[in-house]
């Protein structure tokens, strides 16, 4: 069941679409910012949100990466970018790193649940990789000390 | 139509001329080539995914996809290059990279699209050694008819696309992306849909599949026969296939029929009566209150001493509108000229007066109405219509050919339906009250127009009202009239779609004529089209089973009674003998307990059928009669599509063909009555019905033939005495309960179906969402409804969109009939729901 206050927000944002189905995305999105993932019963009360079948809903959420269907995940989601860029300046080093840092494999999540560690594609930073996501940020030219201080800041 | 425009092109060196806008495959087609096509699929929106269908265009570097692709002036397409052939196997390659290849396995095995085109078009070998996708290991259950495996999917998305664009259900979609997409259920999960097997039958390969066909048999093992589905007169062409003597599976085949392969869940899943051991297969009469076997010879010596002695004016006679034509022909002849009596009907549920006038305002008596034809309307009207429910594929067709023009549908109904989505307005009127919504939007048109429409018949009637009172009384608001109206008024063409609610309730009839006779007058081009249940009720009427009217909508001598009537006399004791095939009185017509009485007081009661029906209890003589399987002869639909069946099986034990049984009683009463063979009786329709003068439907014709005029009008019957329904305020019922055939199930027979009943096991009610929450009930609840006299227990179902006060339950369920709730002459039944608590 979606809490009050997820629901309300979902209602927020339903103004700002002419058609309710094209709110599906955002509706997602609001959901897996306040836990993390969604689950199916999340996909069938954004369905009747939207006045639409909750395949439709698990369609989007299948198709886009970055929301965590059915994916329950750590109070903070690293997503460490492995393309091209981020790899040839040492992503893999950085993935490696996190991971016996965290000791988890990628894909895992610490036993305190507070990390779930994942690799991902280009985020179009490329610029000033390697980088990763933690939650909605960037963290851009990332080196060890960088990550540890980071890490560190996450409770 | 006017204003299009035609382009030439060349099509492997072949010049074709075809409209702008064709499909490069279209037109190849038509120049006479074969073009391999996965992702395509005529009446879907088109994605091109597949690439299968490429083709050479001179000029451009790269390949194009035929099937997408729209055709120009003068381009020079090659559909059999060396780079199109080689390019064909290799997309073939790709799709076989992650194909599960267990064709032996496989139900689809033998007549599977990528089997074919494998076979057909190579790659001999794959290259590919990657490990393949799987997306599980042994195939799921979607739903009581489909069983499915991922593994072998070429992503055409044809299901999901037929689920949504065709069937309006939408519960398919695409999960995941690129080589890992599933089409799937939500999560997966068991489907609650309408169970069409629409994605079994658009599937290429063998992904979504028959449950109830599972490892039965492969194509080569089956014989197959041509028929008509038995279940409405939308009237999808179907081919059923048998093993065995056992019917496994009726498919709709593309280029078979005008409905290609679109089928309802009773059309596809249906068949399944056929096979069942309850079949009667010897007549049986009823010799101190219990029935014993008999012989034909004894059984029609019996009619013989029972129809001589009677009074024929006490003798009635009532055949079921799935008769074949040739039956229903045969059947008035045998009643007006072996019995002389006038008195026989195709159905019990309507009255012949308001069946009369109905005929006639709807131009039934004139030539054939195509559906496609009437689609292209700039206006199309759906009024006293259960379409979605009561004609599946004609809802299909309605979505699909009118959503590229979104605009043109407007429905008038008292209940939700699932194609209210793909309409412009839906209109939701008081249960029995659509008359005063036809009129209120006559007399706004007649406002606008106040010179012109004068004198049109049927003005008068209208002149002294008001638009806001006749709003009220049909319960709609007056701005949704004038929207109506508007546009009507809007329109160059409009289409009409007239369902058997105008029957159901007994009026909006002359309502329907004059909004006809004033869209006539204002210049539009009109159609009516009427969307009728029984499968060949267009064909009883042509034929002339009615009381009113003759073959060909002709004169009779004398006119007789209806099924109201004959009920009547019999109640009376006025009736000497009764002979009835298929229409069984006793659970259709619209009130139980008065048919029940009248039928024990009939006379000598003969009942013909393929089942020990309720009303063949309670009969005196059983004949056992046949399926639409076990007949050859010729059906007509609602648009007045002539279509011919073959017979698959022959009539179960000594069962015979209804023609037979009626030709024998002829026969035996008046020697040299017409024999049964069914050519020879159509040729004396042909000759003798101007309608189907020169109609000679092939079982090959894939449109069947429309028929033409009668040159009659039925004029005569136009006047008819409408029902005003009791809508009065009525706190201890105060609920409209209505009632007609649900999505599953048509009159009782289907109810014979195994497969149909595994649809949907309890009797259903379907209420309005805001009477759910009142009640605090969803779907599946017990609720128990309470009319005057009767109650039963029902589960409920939810549909937005219908009114509170309005609650339907579906005439098919002999656990808790309809009928019961109904008087004699009340067209709309009251009721009270309570929440059932079983304890
Ligand atoms: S049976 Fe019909 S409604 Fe159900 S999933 Fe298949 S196409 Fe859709
Ligand atoms: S399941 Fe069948 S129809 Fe649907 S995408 Fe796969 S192959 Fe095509
Ligand atoms: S019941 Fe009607 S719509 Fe369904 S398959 Fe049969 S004829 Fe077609
Ligand atoms: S490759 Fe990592 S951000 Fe673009
Ligand atoms: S059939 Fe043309 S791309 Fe699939």
């Amino acid at each position: 069941m979606l809490s009050e206050k997820v629901r309300g927000e979902i209602r927020g944002v339903l103004r700002n679409y002419k058609n309710l189905r094209s709110a599906c995305m955002a509706a997602l999105q609001i959901i897996q910012r306040e836990a993390g993932h969604i689950t199916e019963a999340d996909m069938s009360d954004v369905a009747s949100l939207l006045g639409v079948n909750p395949v439709q809903v698990e369609e989007v959420g299948a198709f886009y990466t970055m929301y965590n269907v059915r994916k329950p995940v750590g109070r903070h989601h690293i997503q460490v970018c492995t393309n091209l860029s981020c790899s040839l300046l040492g992503a893999g080093h950085i993935v490696n790193f996190i991971e016996r840092l965290l000791k988890i494999k990628t894909g895992g999540t610490t036993q305190d649940k507070r990390f779930t560690l994942s690799t991902v594609e280009c985020l179009g930073s490329c610029a000033t990789a390697p980088m990763m996501q933690v939650d909605e940020d960037y963290y851009e030219n990332l080196t060890e000390e960088r990550i540890n201080e980071i890490l560190d800041g996450l409770k | 139509m006017n204003g299009e425009k035609f382009v030439t092109l060349k099509v492997n060196g072949k010049e074709v001329t075809v409209k702008e806008g064709t499909l490069i495959l279209d037109a190849a087609r038509e120049a006479g080539y074969e073009i391999p096509t996965f992702c395509y699929q005529e009446n879907l929106s088109g994605v091109g995914s597949c690439r299968i269908c490429f083709v050479e265009i001179e000029g451009q570097k790269k390949l194009q996809p035929s099937c997408i692709t729209p055709v120009m002036a003068d381009m020079n397409v090659r559909t059999d290059s060396a780079q199109v052939i080689a390019a064909r196997g290799a997309m073939l390659e790709f799709v076989l990279t992650n194909h599960a290849l267990d064709c032996p396995v496989c139900d689809k095995g033998g007549e599977c699209e990528l089997q074919n085109m494998v076979w057909k078009f190579g790659p001999r070998k794959g290259r590919f050694t990657e490990k393949k996708i799987r997306f599980h290991e042994k195939d799921y259950i979607l739903s009581p008819v489909i069983v499915k495996n991922s593994n072998r999917c070429v992503h055409c998305m044809r299901c999901v696309r037929v689920c949504s664009e065709v069937v309006g259900k939408a519960v398919l979609g695409v999960i995941g992306r690129e080589a890992h997409q599933e089409m799937t259920s939500f999560v997966r999960s068991y489907l609650d849909c309408d169970h069409d097997g629409m994605c079994i039958e658009v599937c290429p390969v063998g992904c979504f599949m028959r449950l109830p066909y599972r490892y039965k048999a492969r194509h080569w093992d089956l014989k197959s026969a041509k028929t008509v589905c038995p279940y409405c007169a939308t009237g999808c062409r179907m081919t059923i296939q048998e093993r065995d003597g056992v019917v496994v599976r009726s498919i709709a085949r593309l280029g078979s029929g005008f409905n290609g392969r679109m089928m309802c869940a009773r059309g596809r899943f249906g068949y399944d009566f056929l096979n069942s051991k309850e079949r009667l297969k010897t007549p049986l009469l009823k010799v101190g209150g219990v029935f014993k076997e008999v012989s034909w010879d004894k059984a029609l010596g019996v009619i013989r001493e029972k129809f001589t002695r009677a009074d024929p004016k006490k003798v009635f006679g009532v055949a079921s509108a799935r008769l074949t034509n040739e039956e229903l022909y045969l059947f008035q002849k045998l009643v007006r000229s072996v019995f002389n009596s006038p008195n026989l009907d195709s159905t019990s549920r309507w009255n012949e007066n308001a069946s009369a006038a109905f005929i006639s305002a709807a131009g039934i008596p004139g030539r054939g109405t195509g559906i496609y034809g009437a689609m292209e309307a700039d206006c199309v009207f759906i009024a006293g219509a259960q379409i979605s429910d009561e004609n599946p594929v004609t809802d299909y067709i309605v979505r699909y050919t009118t959503a590229a023009k979104r605009n043109s549908v407007i429905i008038a109904s008292s209940r939700a339906m699932k194609l209210d989505s793909s309409s412009r307005m839906s209109i939701r009127h008081l249960p029995g009250r659509l008359g005063s919504l036809l009129n209120a939007t006559a007399l706004s048109l007649y406002m606008d127009y106040p010179e012109r429409l004068e004198g049109t018949p049927g003005i008068d009637g209208i002149k002294g009202k008001t638009v806001e009172g006749l709003g009220q009384v049909s319960g709609v608001e007056v701005s949704d009239i004038k929207s109506l109206a508007g546009v009507l008024r809007g329109s160059a063409s409009v289409s009409i779609l007239a369902g058997v609610d105008f029957l159901r309730f007994r009026e909006g009839i002359l309502g329907l004529r004059l909004l006809g006779a004033i869209l006539k007058t204002l210049g539009k081009q009109l159609e009516i089209l009427p969307l009728l249940d029984r499968s060949n009720q267009r064909g009883a009427w042509d034929m002339g089973v009615h009381p009113l009217f003759g073959p060909g909508y002709g004169e009779v001598k004398e006119k007789g009674l209806g099924v109201d009537g004959m009920l009547e006399r019999a109640n009376e004791g006025a009736s000497d003998a009764f002979y009835i095939i298929g229409e069984d009185i006793l659970s259709m017509y619209p009130d139980r307990a008065f048919a029940a009485r009248a039928l024990s007081r009939a006379g000598f009661l003969v009942y013909q059928d393929m089942f020990m029906t309720e009303t063949a209890q309670i009969s005196d003589l059983v004949l056992p009669g046949a399926s639409f399987a076990e007949k050859a002869g010729t059906f007509t639909n609602q648009e007045g599509r002539v279509q011919a069946a073959e017979p698959l099986l022959s009539p179960k034990g000594e069962a015979k063909t209804d023609l037979e049984i009626i030709s024998a009683i002829g026969s035996s009463i008046a020697p040299g009555f017409t024999g049964a063979d069914p050519q020879r009786v159509f040729e004396e329709i042909r000759g003798g019905l101007k309608t189907y003068e020169g109609i000679f439907p092939g079982l090959n014709d894939s449109n069947g033939v429309m028929v033409k005029g009668s040159g009659n009008t039925l004029k005569e019957f136009e006047e008819v005495k409408e029902a005003v329904s009791d809508l009065g305020k009525n706190t201890s019922y105060p609920y409209y309960l209505i009632t007609g055939n649900h999505l599953f199930h048509s009159g009782r027979l289907s109810r014979r179906s195994e497969i149909l009943r595994g649809l949907l096991m309890e009797p259903v009610i379907e209420i309005s969402s805001i009477l759910a929450d009142e009640l605090g009930v969803e779907d599946g609840s017990r609720v128990m409804v309470n009319g005057r006299e009767s109650g039963a227990v029902f589960s409920v179902r939810v549909k937005k969109g219908t009114p509170k006060e309005v609650v339907f339950i579906p005439e098919n369920f002999e656990k808790a009939p309809a009928n019961r709730f109904f008087k004699r002459g009340e067209t709309v039944a009251r009721v009270n729901i309570t929440v059932h608590s079983s304890f």
